[in-house]
């Protein structure tokens, strides 16, 4: 599944004929917010850039990993793929058609084809509807629950695939552990059979060991069904896990994208290298080893995105020139053992993975919930410069 | 700085400062069966020693902290056992001698840390505070000192932080700030429940990192309550895995996770995909849930869920085997016998 | 509940007989954990069973019940005809213009020679309707503009929120006065539509706030995820989530409608026919004796408070028990 030979970046948008075997295509996706303010009249005063033009493609059985942290706008951007956020710019092309653009009855007629399972499995699930009604609701919207018997039928079919006793349809949510509401919430997705779905955050809001369960129960649909995957999540080892491939998203862009197994070798871009570096294992010889890259001060505000390379105020390798001004592109390198699937959006990934820039202190910059832009005044040694063991 | 270093286990033969023996905590609401949150809980704590406090949601982490802090609701809430602090019971203390010694000796750090810091006061203030109440210092006496606190966790530009409230600052600096006021008074002993779970990857790292450095400088000794066997491999020199209010498996960081010997530590280890692991090799999950747990007066609250069950497991619950350095409770345990 | 069993358990030296139906129980956890096989117990149920065990629900609800009896059943209780005057000879303006206590009539009498007894029984009918329909008509009005501006949101919700604003705006007993005097001829219904008017925006404004939320929850966004059609999102999913807090409202808004209307029937603007008894005509009419017989206050304003509080005891625990916080 991970063949991403073919995969050579943003450039060959000629058209989706030379990859039929593509079944989401998203290009330039943007979605804004606007900040509103105003006594009576509602005046835009500005917008947040949740997400601020993606290009991504995924393949048919793929499973696509976005991981970033938060407030990059990975969600906003799941959102956006299934219409549920509508964009500002930009197209979502599902399997021929472009998401982005239906509207009304016709939307609401291709969502069949794609679902989406949440972070919370319990606000996620209206607390006064059985399990049963649950699952009939979305078979219901789309003409599915055609005779009783085969409807029941499917009901049974739907709990057992998800690892649940037929008994629990005629409960509600709140009787569930946490582990089990978010398989019911698995199960609603599957119930209009889609062909993607898009996983929230599937796992974070679960204790540990039920997140394992619930990773394996979508591994073993995607292998039975054949379901292609947008995994969104800020947990890069669960993402790793159970993605082909990855991207990387900061503050509204993707900065890297690449197969997974390469890229936890590979990393290219800082900001890759210090999500990595951050991930704690659960391995103390691992722990007191490993080269650890600590990034200075806080993610800046969507609202107001530094200019040039969104990345440039916390990264250990900024230069002097490109980076302050001009916001890099996502592209192929040409580096070592990197395959031609593998963009990076940093204009001196060659340089650093070479080796040919250091690394330097970075001052934290100050970043405010409550006003926004650096703040002036004498700044501290910074306290978490980027050390070597 | 140093990111690395080993955090010195402090010599045995050190008296603990904090030494809890068989807490219990039992909730009682009306009408209700009572819920047995914490089920004879024994740890030691010496001064410079980092004890992480491990389990999932439900396993009587917390509870433990906010019982010996006596933080908990006097309603409908029991606590029995004792808490030795440097040779007084926390727990007999009466409310205005905890006072004295929360924030003072004993620090702590929670999970959020908006709701944690007073939003319309500002962090200035909220710092000084802790000094004036503790050191009786003046206000004019506090106020360089804070902004020197604030510095010392690495907030940039700690004068004119002073006068911000909390919502105008991120999250990692509220942590931040939150540590400073924790350390304010020096406190010998720094119980942080859940400190990074709110916070982003990146500044999860920044907040263990300067944790890290303060113990060391400092000298504190650090109770780490978490869910997360990441930070715990980083951090800890003695870790405790809790389940269903028991402590199961207790040992030195190294030993704990090269050789774990509780099914339940086995099971955690092996759920997590690990970032350093080859790819593609399938989870192998606990089965079931907390709500499938057993009570432990007559069974091991486990055996539901465990891999390793035998007969006994579902009669009888097992003894604690071990000492207080390492030590495990299960009747099958993996790698056999001691 | 079959899935395989772990083949580590599997393997077990199994002893049979001994504690073999917990084994059982055990063995029988599918992977994902055990769900048992009784019945679910839905949100509103569970409420319910709370609120049976509630003293404070009880209390109100006993009060309650108490007066809906006496106001169903008054006119075969009463002892005496509302309208007749039989202590009438009692009466005597100069120096005991309200009769005392009695044989026969053991609250003593009005300054008419009526049985006090009596007119408080029956009165009860009145202030008991005056107050349901109000409440009842303010409800559905209430929901109505508050499900209009929810669901349709954007303009039509700023314009349905701004009427709503300026109805609030207004001081709701001169409200309320307002629509009472624009009515021709003053009667009891004229007293509910203008408590009901005065109603509406409390119930909109509640409602429209748990729709608003509503409509951003997560399983609202999974029912539009799944394909659901809006006018079925709205009655099925945000309507039923969101009329919680608005019953609430209502059952506590009962006990202001019962205070209101005694209070508009005190200043003359309920039903103009004195011969009816009405709570808080009664009051308004003691007032000219409140020194020389102020029980002939006391029994109608203890009435209006009673079955106030009993309303009130009610809803507060009915929120108590629909709270959110409170399930688990």
């Amino acid at each position: 599944m991970t063949d991403h030979a073919d995969h050579a970046g943003h450039a060959d948008h000629a058209g989706r004929d030379g990859d039929s075997d593509v079944l989401l295509e998203v290009r330039g996706l943007e979605v804004h917010f606007p900040i509103k303010s105003g006594l009576i009249f509602d005046r835009t005063v500005g917008h947040v850039r949740a997400v601020d033009g993606v290009d991504l493609r995924i393949r048919r059985g793929e499973t696509y990993g976005l991981v970033g942290e938060s407030g990059c706008g990975k969600s906003t951007l799941g959102k956006a793929i299934l219409k549920l956020e509508p964009p500002t710019a930009g197209s979502v092309v599902f399997d021929g058609t472009d998401i982005a653009s239906l509207e009304g009855e016709e939307l609401r007629r291709a969502r069949k084809r794609f679902q989406m399972v949440f972070q919370d499995p319990l606000s996620s699930l209206d607390p006064r509807q059985t399990v049963e009604s649950i699952l009939i609701e979305g078979m219901r919207a789309h003409g599915l629950d055609t005779d009783k018997a085969t409807t029941q039928a499917r009901l049974r079919e739907l709990m057992s695939a998800v690892g649940l006793p037929p008994a629990g349809l005629s409960k509600y949510p709140h009787e569930f552990s946490g582990g089990q509401r978010q398989r019911i919430g698995i199960a609603r997705a599957l119930s209009v059979g889609p062909d993607l779905i898009v996983a929230d955050e599937p796992v974070s809001a679960l204790d540990v060991s039920i997140q394992a369960q619930v990773i394996n129960l979508l591994q073993d649909l995607q292998d039975e069904l054949g379901l292609t995957y947008l995994v969104v999540a800020h947990d890069l080892a669960v993402v790793r896990h159970i993605s082909d491939r990855i991207g990387v998203m900061y503050l509204g862009g993707l900065v890297e994208e690449s197969g997974a197994a390469e890229l936890y070798d590979l990393p290219l871009h800082p900001y890759t290298r210090a999500l990595m570096s951050a991930v704690p294992v659960p391995d103390p010889l691992v722990e007191d080893s490993r080269e650890q890259i600590l990034l200075s001060g806080d993610l800046p505000s969507p609202a107001n995105p530094p200019t040039g390379c969104r990345f440039h105020t916390r990264c250990p390798w900024r230069q002097e020139t490109r980076c302050d001004t001009e916001r890099p592109e996502l592209r192929v390198v040409e580096v070592e053992g990197a395959s031609p699937g593998h963009r990076v959006a940093c204009h001196f990934a060659e340089e650093i993975a070479s080796g040919a820039i250091q690394p330097h202190d970075v001052e934290p910059v100050l970043v405010a919930e409550g006003f926004s832009g650096p703040v002036t005044g004498p700044a501290p040694p910074p306290p978490d410069a980027y050390s070597t063991p | 700085m140093t990111q690395h270093q080993t955090i010195r286990s402090s010599p045995r033969s050190t008296e603990p400062l904090l030494s809890v023996r068989d807490l219990r905590v039992t909730f009682q609401r009306r009408d209700e069966r009572a819920f047995k949150a914490v089920d004879g809980v024994s740890f030691d704590v010496r001064p410079g020693q980092t004890v992480g406090l491990v389990g999932e949601s439900g396993c009587g982490k917390s509870v433990t902290s906010l019982a010996i802090m006596g933080l908990l609701p006097k309603r409908g809430n029991t606590v029995e056992g004792e808490a030795v602090f440097d040779g007084d019971d926390l727990l007999s203390l009466s409310p205005s001698q905890m006072r004295d010694r929360r924030g003072a000796d004993i620090a702590m750090i929670f999970q959020d840390p908006l709701s944690s810091l007073n939003p319309v006061i500002t962090i200035g203030r909220q710092v000084t505070e802790v000094m004036e109440r503790h050191q009786g210092l003046s206000r004019k006496e506090a106020t360089p000192k804070a902004a020197e606190l604030l510095d010392r966790v690495g907030i940039p530009d700690p004068k004119a932080r002073l006068a911000n409230y909390p919502h105008q600052l991120s999250g990692g600096m509220r942590q931040r700030a939150l540590i400073a006021m924790a350390l304010a008074c020096s406190p010998r002993l720094l119980i942080a429940d859940e400190p990074t779970t709110a916070l982003d990857v990146t500044i999860q790292a920044q907040i263990l990192a300067l944790l890290k450095e303060l113990v060391v400088d400092t000298g504190t000794a650090l109770v780490m309550i978490t869910h997360d066997l990441g930070v715990v491999a980083g951090l800890c020199d003695e870790v405790n895995v809790l389940y269903g209010g028991k402590i199961v498996e207790r040992g030195g960081r190294h030993g704990l996770f090269r050789q774990p010997r509780h099914p339940y530590t086995v099971g955690l280890l092996d759920s997590i995909p690990r970032l350093d692991a080859p790819r593609g090799e399938k989870l192998n999950p606990v089965p079931g849930s907390v709500a499938d747990n057993l009570p432990w007066d007559s069974a091991c609250a486990f055996a539901p869920r465990c891999s390793h069950r035998v007969d006994v497991c579902t009669r009888e619950m097992p003894r604690w085997d071990g000492d207080d350095v390492v030590g495990f409770r299960c009747f099958n345990p993996v790698g056999g016998p001691r | 509940m079959s899935d395989p069993i772990d083949p580590a358990v599997a393997e077990d030296v199994r002893r049979p007989s001994y504690g073999q139906r917990r084994r059982d129980r055990i063995d029988a956890l599918a992977q994902a954990g055990a769900v048992d096989d009784t019945p679910g117990v839905s949100l509103i149920r569970g409420a319910w069973l709370r609120l049976r065990r509630n003293p404070v629900f009880l209390t109100g609800a006993a009060i309650t019940v108490c007066f809906v009896v006496l106001a169903i059943i008054a006119p075969w209780i009463a002892p005496w005809d509302v309208t007749a005057r039989p202590l009438l000879d009692e009466v005597r303006p100069q120096t005991n213009p309200v009769p005392g206590p009695q044989p026969g009539h053991p609250l003593g009498g009005d300054d008419r020679g009526r049985d006090l007894l009596s007119r408080l029984i029956v009165g009860s009918r009145q202030t008991l309707i005056v107050g349901v329909f109000a409440t009842l008509f303010g409800l559905i009005g209430g929901v109505i503009l508050g499900t209009i501006a929810g669901a349709i949101g954007g303009a039509v919700d700023s314009l349905v929120m701004r009427i709503v604003d300026v109805m609030l705006s207004i001081p709701s007993l001169l409200l309320a006065f307002t629509v009472a005097s624009l009515a021709r001829s003053p009667s009891q219904w004229t007293l509910i539509v203008s408590i009901a008017i005065i109603q509406i925006p409390i119930f909109a404004r509640l409602l429209r706030g748990s729709m608003l939320a509503q409509r951003s929850s997560d399983h609202v966004l999974a029912a539009r995820s799944l394909g659901v059609k809006k006018r079925a999102i709205v009655f099925r999913h945000m309507l039923p989530n969101s009329i919680g807090p608005v019953i609430v409202q209502a059952t506590l808004s009962l006990a202001v409608a019962i205070i209101d209307a005694a209070a508009l029937s005190f200043l003359g603007l309920g039903n103009p026919d004195q011969r009816q008894p009405e709570w808080g005509q009664m009051l308004g009419l003691a007032q000219r004796y409140i020194s020389e017989a102020p029980h002939l206050a006391f029994y109608p304003a203890g009435c209006i408070i009673v079955v106030a509080l009993g309303f009130t005891l009610m809803g507060e625990s009915l929120r108590e028990a629909l709270d959110p916080k409170t399930r688990r």
